[in-house]
């Protein structure tokens, strides 16, 4: 436990570190893998932790950043309650949708969230007087230096990094973590045993929503600007989905681990070979879901060395049928 | 003006059905949701192109070929691929085929590049004409390949062996191993024939739309509401789904614009899922 | 207090033109234990998933537990009020350890502990009862089918019921194990619940219970004393037949 803490520690002094330490490239670059991976594990507190695949979870992201990117550009807002309105937006959106759609399984959830999503943009999109529809909207700047405003942005990221662990890990441990764990063990079951599944659905799906939006905010703020289609954009999800599947679904730290991995190949990539890169994010996301549904991390822990590694590859890729 | 939509809808329905009888199988049979079933109607359809740039063949006669070339495409990838997922929970899957998508993507891409493309045939302005109802001649031919192939897929899965084994094995996967069926081989064939269907979709829109390797995504969508409406692998099932989105989508463009048509749909889409999951018709497989 | 805990009238359950439950009454008295027999089919379990609605809807009639109706609510409420159960084919649930799994019952159960500690140390009394301490930390896909019966059990009584329903917690396992959870039944009686318990370990069944429930094709045909049961004849005929003459005479 305490050597846990000691690297905690050291990871956390790190990352504190880079504003001062790198140039602004590095800043941005890193502050968007820790937008990344505060929605993975949004994500992952519906999808991971509780079984239900919310394919369309970036309804939260669009719905929160345009409600501040509306609010501060035509409603004079600023930045801080634009964000608490935004939040509220966001959780209200989970409560109803969850209303409607948390009674679904499966597939059938897992789509229907993705049309609400694709309703919500598309209903985005036709207010244009409020919205500026399929153009975009601006949204009025941080104004100071490039690096001030790169350090306000990575280090608004990081609290929200750090505040969305400090309720996975809790959830983790606590009652609410067991109702969210037995409803996707078996949800049947868990009814059964006295828990009220729809209203943990929501819980899990309100809290999942509320860390997506409020980041949605923060990114209409620090981008300027925003359109329909990157805000509700459905690779968002998938990328979130196979970061939570290389860092283990249901861990705390799992997503994290998995934004970074796969963010950063993505960078180099991106650099490299930009007319390969989907393709080369196509094949990363077909290898993980063949060799690692379980994480990484189940691939190097059951036992040890490499030739155990190249074990748990071959089992894992042997027909299951 | 509303009767030309209608039959325009109707006509374009038979294609709609083609594109949704193969999402729907495979989703009824194993369970699957294959995003990447559009991107294997975009190849059917780029290849129907560079057949007819290439060999001025006619995109009706490329449909064999396209079957031919999809079905070994899409049994490889089921046989080595995807028959290792196919049992894992809805994220693997559904994130699986969203990474095949993009990859299918990207290779078109790649081989095709991102211009729009299309066919000029020469007979495409030539029409019946019945009163004030104009009948393009290649949307008639196209309603009726559709219609040809939809038959043929019904008689496939009702009356030959293998259709009736993909039939057990999709009502009652332990029961078929039990019979002796060999159900990764079931799979791969009922994933073959899903894209070969796909393919063929792919010729018959080739010379009525431009292709363009992100066609894929709105694709699939349509596919998928033609599955819901229709009910999970049922034939009557994607044939009236089709109809009846062809139907909508036609008659609403007199309606309305289309940006309030997309919206439309997609209420209409998660209203049937939450109350009628089991779709229009409420059948599934034994029609 | 009431005498009746649970009541059911015109209890009817039908599924197309298959009559499951056909207008059943019944009544289970305070701190008894109901045995319910029947052969397969009977609608045992169909009744029992009325009781705690895990397959609505109720086609007819009417459920009271200690008076209050109970065939509308979400199982989750009829848990909340005290009635708890195993099933037929066990629904531990995966990717936890047996602690996880029976720690569920405590806190979600009838007393509803909020502190995961406090509900720790209630469910490793509860373990310790069912004789599956040592394999608390066990995840329950290695349990075997002994081990995984009881821990059904001991999620039930994590709940703290005041009503326990027992689906052939029996099934599958061998003489001695049946002997231990026979002697679970009666110390949890004495405890003051009331148990109806499903079964077709007969002697087992006869052993413990006050009284007797018969169904056979979705109707009740007969309720009584584990005696009057034995030499009723319609139960007989449908149900003992010949196999039980012949273990009346090596009975001792």
């Amino acid at each position: 436990m305490k050597r846990k803490i000691i690297i905690l520690g050291l990871l956390l002094l790190l990352f504190v570190s880079v504003p001062f330490a790198l140039s602004g490239f590095w800043v941005r670059l890193i502050t968007y893998i820790l937008m990344f991976s505060i929605l993975a594990s949004a994500l992952n507190i519906i999808s991971g932790f509780t079984g239900y695949a919310a394919f369309g979870n970036m309804v939260f992201f669009g719905l929160g950043a345009y409600t501040t990117a509306v609010l501060m550009s035509k409603g004079g807002f600023s930045f801080f309650p634009a964000l608490l309105l935004s939040a509220a937006v966001a959780v209200v959106t989970a409560v109803l949708l969850g209303m409607l759609l948390l009674r679904l399984k499966g597939h059938y959830f897992a789509l229907g969230t993705l049309g609400a999503a694709e309703a919500v943009k598309h209903i985005i999109e036709n207010l244009t007087e409020l919205t500026e529809g399929g153009q975009g909207i601006t949204v009025p700047p941080l104004r100071g230096s490039p690096a001030v405003v790169n350090g306000f942005f990575y280090f608004f990221m990081l609290l929200l990094l750090i505040a969305i662990l400090v309720v996975a890990w809790r959830i983790s441990k606590n009652r609410l973590g067991y109702a969210f764990k037995a409803i996707r063990a078996n949800e049947q079951a868990a009814g059964v045993m006295g828990i009220n599944t729809t209203r943990y659905k929501i819980i899990a799906w309100s809290l999942s929503a509320v860390f997506t939006g409020i980041t949605g905010s923060v990114y209409a703020y620090w981008f300027s600007y925003i359109d329909p289609p990157t805000v509700f954009d459905v690779m968002w999800v998938v990328k979130m989905f196979v970061m939570i599947l290389i860092g283990g679904a249901g861990t705390v730290f799992g997503p994290v681990i998995g934004a970074f991995i796969l963010e950063t190949i993505s960078e180099l990539v991106w650099s490299r070979f930009i007319n390969l890169h989907l393709g080369i994010l196509g094949m990363i996301i077909i290898m993980v879901v063949m060799f690692m549904p379980n994480g990484l991390i189940s691939l190097v822990t059951t036992g040890r060395g490499f030739r155990d590694i190249i074990k748990n590859l071959r089992r894992s890729t042997e027909s299951r049928l | 003006m509303l009767l030309q939509s209608i039959v325009n809808g109707i006509l374009f329905g038979a294609v709609y059905a083609t594109i949704g009888i193969g999402f729907s199988l495979v989703w009824g049979v194993m369970n699957i949701i294959n995003v990447a079933h559009g991107s294997f109607i975009m190849i059917g359809a780029y290849l129907s192109y560079t057949f007819y740039i290439a060999f001025g063949l006619d995109p009706f006669l490329s449909i064999p070929l396209n079957m031919a070339i999809l079905f070994a495409m899409g049994y490889l990838i089921q046989k080595f691929v995807l028959n290792r997922v196919v049992r894992g929970s809805v994220f693997i899957t559904l994130t699986f085929t969203f990474g095949l998508q993009i990859l299918i993507a990207n290779i078109c891409l790649l081989i095709w590049s991102a211009d729009y493309h299309s066919i000029k045939l020469s007979y495409s302005g030539a029409g019946i004409t019945i009163g004030s109802i104009v009948i393009p001649l290649v949307r008639l031919g196209i309603f009726i390949a559709a219609l040809v192939l939809t038959g043929l897929f019904y008689l496939f899965m009702r009356r030959t062996k293998i259709g009736i084994a993909i039939n057990a094995t999709a009502l009652n996967f332990e029961g078929a191993k039990t019979v002796g069926i060999d159900v990764g081989n079931i799979y791969a064939i009922t994933f073959g024939v899903s894209a070969a269907l796909a393919g063929a979709a792919g010729a018959l829109i080739s010379p009525i739309m431009s292709v363009n390797p992100f066609l894929g995504g709105p694709l699939v969508g349509k596919a998928f509401v033609i599955a819901i409406l229709g009910g999970l692998g049922s034939t009557i099932g994607a044939l009236a789904g089709g109809m009846v989105l062809g139907l909508v989508e036609t008659v609403g463009t007199v309606f309305m614009p289309s940006s309030f048509q997309e919206l439309i749909g997609f209420l209409v889409l998660v209203l049937v899922l939450v109350f009628r999951p089991q779709g229009l018709l409420g059948k599934k497989f034994y029609e | 207090m009431s005498e009746i805990i649970l009541e059911g009238r015109g209890v009817t359950r039908t599924f197309g033109d298959l009559q499951a439950v056909w207008e059943v009454d019944f009544q289970v008295k305070r701190g008894e234990i109901l045995g319910f027999i029947g052969p397969n089919g009977a609608g045992k379990t169909t009744l029992l998933h009325m009781i705690n609605n895990t397959r609505p809807p109720l086609t007819r009639g009417e459920i009271f537990f200690k008076g209050q109706r109970i065939d509308h609510l979400k199982p989750y409420q009829i848990a909340e009020l005290g009635v708890s159960r195993t099933f037929q084919i066990v629904k531990p649930f995966p990717g936890m350890t047996a602690l996880e799994n029976v720690s569920i019952g405590a806190l979600f159960g009838k007393d509803k502990i909020r502190n995961a500690h406090w509900a720790r140390e209630k469910t490793r009394s509860i373990l310790a009862k069912v004789n599956l301490s040592q394999r608390e930390n066990v995840p329950v896909e290695n349990l075997n089918i002994s081990e995984i019966k009881r821990l059904e059990l001991a999620r039930a009584l994590a709940m703290d019921p005041e009503l326990l329903l027992l689906d052939e917690v029996m099934a599958g396992l061998n003489p001695a194990e049946i002997e231990l959870i026979m002697e679970l039944i009666i110390q949890l009686n004495r405890e003051g619940r009331t148990i109806v318990v499903i079964e077709h370990v007969m002697k087992a069944i006869m052993g413990i219970s006050q009284r007797i429930m018969v169904m056979h094709h979705g109707e009740k045909i007969a309720v009584g004393t584990p005696e009057e049961i034995r030499n009723d004849e319609s139960v007989i005929s449908a149900y003992l037949g010949e196999r039980y003459a012949k273990m009346r005479g090596s009975d001792a």
